[in-house]
């Protein structure tokens, strides 16, 4: 319903131990403002897996009509291609429910 | 489905450079059928990440156009159809991407729809061809094709390269325009050769390859055209006459083990003129006929995924949204052409 890119928060950072090898972490969240669109563009998103899961982990939740990302990568290129590509796919969907809402 | 000819679905073509959303009816009329072309410099071919840009650009102003010209609500849509492959990964990513959104936000059933499938069953819905031997020729596919007992089978394909790569990447060693599309350039040049350059032929049986042909063409080329001995209108000329013949070769000889007599040309390389007038003079001389179209229906787009995804609906096929997936790879013999199996519609 609202527009809700402003309420993106961003958490970028290597900060678990250098040891899990999974040492590139990001972390973002979107405000929908409303519990059914943050499932729609979780289910949207949710069915492409990653596709080197060796490389690049992500988890996805939802609360109060948030849609929370977390990305883990063991090289800072992988996360950086993952995050962009699925940023775009985000985009595209929340602008498909501001328009077809 | 009581109202069998009612049934509207919509569908999004991006497998490559191009990204198409179109609007069908079940009886096959074609209400609206808007497409955009990623269309790169001279010399240079697209990629995955720019080409899926592209198509992230144009999908909602395409969709808001298919809309309105076919003078459809959201409310009208019985299922949506997507291409989920074979083609580029990020580029098809896009139209699943959409499709799944949408059909939360209507309400409406995802058909998964195979590409080289839908080419078949668009170019039989245009031309009327009812069961013709297949030639299915584009920048990524390169198959011979008929129906039997089910499915679409392969009965010659490309070994290495597709056709239209072949002529894609030779444009791009002449430096020619990509607008509309690097074939359509050949094809005109080539009207303007006159000395024919001999270059390998390479037909194995019921395949064909055209990679060796390639690369003899380009090593070649550079050198012939700096030492005067030819033009590079020859070099399209004999680039077309040497391809062709080798896919109207392997298609006479699908006719011959099918025993059909009718060729349906699909797929991009399809629109070329001087391919169709080399297949219907086969085609004539063993008593048959050529059905062909011209670039509306050859090229990408996506009343033909529309038009298939809707077939299989008709005869109860959907897609869970968590199976609507995308792959790079995905056989035309993979796909139950259940359809066929009863004629009830479609013909």
């Amino acid at each position: 319903m609202d527009p809700m890119a402003s309420d993106a928060g961003f958490d970028v950072g290597d900060r678990s131990p250098a040891s899990s090898g999974w040492e590139f972490v990001c972390d973002f969240e979107v405000d929908y403002g409303s519990e059914e669109h943050a499932k729609i563009v979780y289910a949207t998103l949710t069915v492409d897996k990653e596709l080197q899961p060796d490389k690049v982990k992500r988890q996805m939740s939802i609360s109060d009509g948030k849609l929370k990302v977390h990305f883990e990568a063991v090289e800072a290129r992988f996360l950086r291609a993952s995050f962009s590509a699925f940023v775009d796919l985000m985009i595209l969907t929340t602008q498909i429910i501001e328009e077809y809402n | 489905m009581a109202k069998n000819k009612t049934l509207i679905a919509v569908g999004f073509e991006g497998s490559a450079n191009k990204i198409g959303v179109g609007v069908v009816a079940l009886d096959g009329t074609i209400l609206s059928n808007p497409r955009h072309t990623y269309i790169t410099p001279p010399g240079h071919g697209f990629l995955p990440r720019e080409t899926a840009h592209h198509h992230l650009r144009h999908v909602l102003p395409l969709l808001r156009s298919a809309l309105d010209d076919a003078g459809i609500t959201p409310a009208d849509v019985d299922c949506l159809c997507y291409t989920k492959g074979p083609g580029m990964g990020a580029p098809l990513q896009v139209s699943a991407v959409a499709v799944r959104a949408l059909s939360q936000l209507w309400g409406k059933p995802i058909v998964a729809v195979n590409h080289c499938v839908a080419h078949i069953e668009m170019g039989r819905v245009v031309t009327g061809a009812e069961d013709p031997v297949v030639l299915y020729v584009s920048g990524g596919n390169t198959q011979v094709i008929a129906y039997s007992e089910g499915r679409y089978r392969i009965f010659g394909e490309t070994i290495d390269i597709a056709v239209g790569n072949c002529l894609d990447r030779f444009a791009r060693v002449l430096t020619l325009s990509n607008d509309p599309s690097p074939g359509y350039n050949i094809e005109q040049l080539a009207k303007k050769g006159e000395k024919f350059i001999d270059l390998p032929y390479v037909v194995k049986g019921m395949d064909v390859s055209f990679s060796g042909i390639l690369s003899y063409i380009e090593a070649t080329a550079v050198e012939k055209l700096k030492n005067n001995e030819c033009t590079p209108a020859d070099l399209c000329y004999s680039l077309q006459e040497t391809l062709f013949a080798m896919l109207v070769e392997i298609t006479e000889r699908a006719m011959a083990h099918c025993d059909t007599k009718d060729v349906l040309i699909v797929g991009g390389v399809g629109c070329n003129e001087r391919l169709q007038e080399m297949m219907r003079i086969m085609c004539s001389e063993r008593g048959g006929k050529l059905f062909a179209t011209d670039d509306r229906y050859c090229v990408d787009n996506g009343a033909m995924i529309a038009y298939t995804g809707l077939l299989a609906f008709a005869h109860g096929m959907t897609t869970p949204l968590e199976e609507s997936t995308f792959t790079q790879r995905f056989r035309t013999d993979e796909v139950q052409a259940i359809w066929r199996e009863k004629s009830i519609c479609g013909e």
